[in-house]
């Protein structure tokens, strides 16, 4: 591809002409700390409906050629075994492919109330921890429910949502609704265990994910404050999972729990839990052992190099710039991030380690505004269903990178793990826990203070 | 989903030297009224092509209810064509695959490749109605174009009248009115007189509207856009299924219409620049000509190429990847070509002279 050499002269041009216009004598240090380079080199200018779905800039060759494959594969539609191509889907799933549930790589949401979940999903287990201490597969379901299923095979339950709304009214009159989802699940074909736990989850965006993949243990692990030794009400852990390639324990970092240590496990488990595609990871159908199990002798149904090259998509996912970085409603927003000390969690600077095996997520500074870490949230978000070592009440910090171009990406503005916030002011506003005061901070605001700290979310 | 490179640094260079914008105005920097631009995207493009896509699933679907009491192969031919103008239609419009047909996941619902062959064959010798809330509720892999195409055509694509069973065409005729709705609601969708439409979200970019703070921001979608599906085909459609060497990779193997189909996403892509879908209004033609008139110049060399290069391959998609590879390696670089100028050059212009 003639990518690489085109972006070498475009970037040399632009160097240069950046160099003759601006007075800073050294447009490399400029250019890194910039607040727009929120993916550091890895940053892209695309405000539009694409913004999540870019390659590294800075990358080439055969890198952004494996990227192009696993792009594909990102997008390809699983059917019914046997099939000419993409055969496995199910018996029972969640989706058919990858994007279906990423749109645009960005965030799913809750289904409206004639739909059933598409873009969300809802993790099962019964009490107690399995040999490496996460949760216990409920029996005859798994450890996530398959609202779908291939002709034959019974879908596993459907989902009601109702959804109850609270009025919140803030010091300077502003009202707020804030609604809380109850859920029902409908039909199952077989009946839930009376000990059932569950939690819902909407698919969060993939992109930036292998710059956060590349921040050293060490500088997650310095952030933590189990205790709260510092004695500001916030503490922060991290989750100690199972890492299945290398069959060890493993400091969690992906999904809204940090259950995955890593991109490739992450992508594995979707593709088996959400499609009931096996790979070499996951070698078992996600019904084996339930009565939908097809006993198909046809495992595994995803090669090694494929998961691989979807995996490697993932990880080298562009980052979208910030914008309005110098709009003085921006940076007073900014200001006030900080002073409610929203900044603890959502840490706004990260570094990625040194790795000349890998030199386009080597030794960046990013701006994802998460510090990976477990914190209480307060009971009001509490799913009941502890996981490793997070529980029920503690929620994995969300990077805010790109959060204010999630209308523009996937036309809603549906966040926290279960999508219940319609805005991003009702999100802050669910915030509980170790985020009471920061919450309470916002609710405190005058009119224009609130509408600059949103101004500054929807500038990330 | 987009490989095209974005320019990072052109931005941060352009803005270094820029003046401070003094907000949302009709008009660009340098007086060219970018609004109009806008408008006529959203009336003359985005509303016209949704419309006929609309308008001729609606007829796919009255053409099959005649041919399922005649079984005639005089009304078989004429539903085949009617389903290959309603492709045209669509594939015209994937070349502005955002908004509604995105967000509200139209795309996948109404196609889905490939088809679920297995689960198909198990509907038809089932017994469940086609009603239109049954096939609603089908997955995406059992309805939409790919489906129709394969139940119109036959695996080999000479599927005559006499092979129909009566489930078939109850089949057809359902999934045909659930093509219609979709298209019918995308149509919709972009509607002015529908409320919350999104034409007023477009055209009202960097003047309150919700997804576009900016009329840059808007234009920028209108050249991802256009870049993005040249991508698509020229990277996921085409070169992919060359590399591979494998005919079952082909995505309208049943019609043999792929090549068709990949020659009208260059005509949307060139609608969309031109800003004409039936009627010719102000495109962002007008702006690059304002601005650059080489440039203009290039992009349209580059896509009377693309579509030239297609056009040499005269053999069906699936049969052009073993004999005539040369011409599809051919068609791919000029396709790619015109996403380099798309993404390269027309992007920078868009941010170098639109606020």
């Amino acid at each position: 591809m003639e990518h690489g050499m085109k972006e070498r002269i475009l970037f040399a041009a632009c160097v240069l002409l950046l160099a003759s216009c601006r007075k800073e004598p050294d447009p490399w240090s400029t250019m890194e700390r910039h607040p727009w380079m929120s993916g550091g080199s890895q940053t892209v200018f695309d405000a539009g409906a694409g913004a999540f779905g870019h390659a590294f800039p800075e990358m080439g060759g055969a890198a952004l050629e494996l990227h192009g494959i696993g792009d594909s594969q990102f997008e390809q539609t699983f059917v019914s075994a046997p099939a000419p191509v993409n055969p496995g889907l199910g018996p029972a799933f969640n989706s058919v492919s990858c994007t279906s549930c990423h749109i645009g790589d960005g965030r799913g949401r809750p289904p409206s109330a004639s739909e059933q979940p598409i873009s969300m999903l809802f993790r099962l287990s019964v009490p107690g921890t399995d040999a490496h201490g996460g949760p216990v597969p409920m029996p005859g379901f798994g450890g996530q429910l398959q609202p779908r299923a291939i002709f034959g095979t019974q879908p596993e339950a459907g989902v009601t949502i109702t959804w109850t709304e609270d009025q919140v009214t803030l010091p300077d009159g502003e009202v707020v609704y804030l609604r809380s989802p109850q859920y029902t699940f409908t039909d199952p074909y077989v009946p839930f265990p009376p000990d059932a736990r569950w939690s819902p989850r909407v698919a969060p965006p993939v992109f930036g994910l292998g710059l956060l993949e590349a921040i050293p243990d060490a500088d997650l692990l310095a952030r933590t404050d189990e205790g709260d030794a510092d004695g500001d009400g916030i503490s922060g852990r991290v989750n100690t999972v199972w890492d299945m390639e290398r069959q060890r324990e493993s400091l969690g970092r992906f999904g809204w729990k940090a259950e995955q240590p890593t991109l490739l496990q992450q992508s594995a488990a979707a593709y088996n839990e959400d499609m009931g595609i096996t790979n070499p990871l996951f070698p078992h159908e996600s019904t084996s052992g339930q009565p939908q199990y097809d006993g198909l002798q046809d495992d595994v149904e995803l090669t090694d190099s494929v998961l691989r090259a979807v995996a490697f998509y993932v990880r080298t996912l562009a980052v979208p710039a910030r914008r309005n970085t110098d709009d003085p409603q921006v940076l007073r927003g900014e200001a006030l991030f900080s002073s409610a000390k929203c900044d603890r969690c959502h840490v706004p600077e990260q570094r990625t380690a040194v790795n000349v095996a890998f030199p386009p997520a080597s030794n960046q500074r990013i701006l994802p505004f998460t510090d990976l870490l477990l914190h209480d949230m307060g009971q009001a978000l509490s799913d009941e269903r502890p996981s490793f070592g997070a529980d029920g009440s503690e929620w994995r910090t969300p990077p805010l990178w790109g959060i204010g171009l999630t209308q523009v990406v996937n036309g809603h503005q549906n966040f926290l793990h279960d999508g219940r916030a319609r805005s991003l002011l009702e999100a802050v506003l669910w915030h509980g826990g170790e985020a009471q005061h920061s919450s309470y901070a916002v609710r405190a605001m005058t009119t224009g203070e609130r509408a600059a700290l949103l101004a500054f979310l929807n500038a990330l | 989903m987009n490989r095209t490179p974005l320019l990072l640094c052109s931005l941060l260079t352009l803005a270094a030297c820029k003046k401070e914008s003094n907000g949302p105005t009709s008009t660009g920097t340098d007086g060219f009224n970018t609004a109009s631009v806008l408008n006529a995207f959203a009336s003359d493009v985005a509303q016209d092509n949704y419309e006929e896509l609309a308008q001729r699933s609606a007829s796919l679907r009255d053409r099959l209810v005649a041919f399922s009491t005649s079984l005639s192969d005089g009304d078989l031919s004429l539903c085949k064509q009617r389903w290959r103008d309603t492709r045209l239609s669509w594939e015209r419009s994937e070349a502005l695959l955002f908004g509604p047909v995105a967000t509200e996941n139209i795309d996948p619902r109404i196609d889905t490749w490939p088809v679920n062959f297995v689960d198909l064959e198990a509907q038809l010798s089932g017994n469940h109605d086609f009603t239109a809330e049954y096939v609603s509720g089908l997955e995406d892999a059992l309805k939409g174009f790919h489906p129709i195409e394969y139940l119109l055509f036959g695996m080999n694509g000479d599927k005559s009248a006499a092979q129909f069973t009566a489930r078939e065409t109850a089949y057809l005729i359902a999934l045909a009115n659930d093509l219609a709705t979709l298209t019918a609601s995308l149509d919709a969708s972009w509607d002015p007189a529908t409320s919350g439409n999104y034409t007023h979200t477009f055209i009202s970019a960097g003047i309150g509207s919700a997804e576009y703070p900016t009329q840059r921001a808007a234009f920028e979608e209108l050249v991802n856009a256009m870049a993005g599906i040249c991508d698509e085909v020229a990277n996921g459609k085409m070169h992919e299924v060359l590399l591979a060497q494998d005919p079952l990779l082909e995505e309208s193997p049943f019609a043999k219409n792929s090549i068709t189909d990949f020659t009208n996403n260059i005509r949307g892509v060139e609608n969309v620049y031109l800003g004409r879908y039936s009627e010719n209004g102000a495109g962002l033609e007008d702006f690059v000509r304002e601005h650059d008139l080489q440039l203009d110049n290039t992009i349209k060399q580059r896509i009377a190429a693309a579509i030239a290069a297609l056009g040499t391959i005269t053999v069906p998609f699936g049969q052009a990847i073993i004999d005539q590879p040369v011409q599809v390696q051919q068609a791919v670089d000029a396709i790619n070509a015109l996403a380099s100028t798309l993404g390269g050059e027309l992007l920078p212009l868009v941010q170098l002279h639109v606020d």
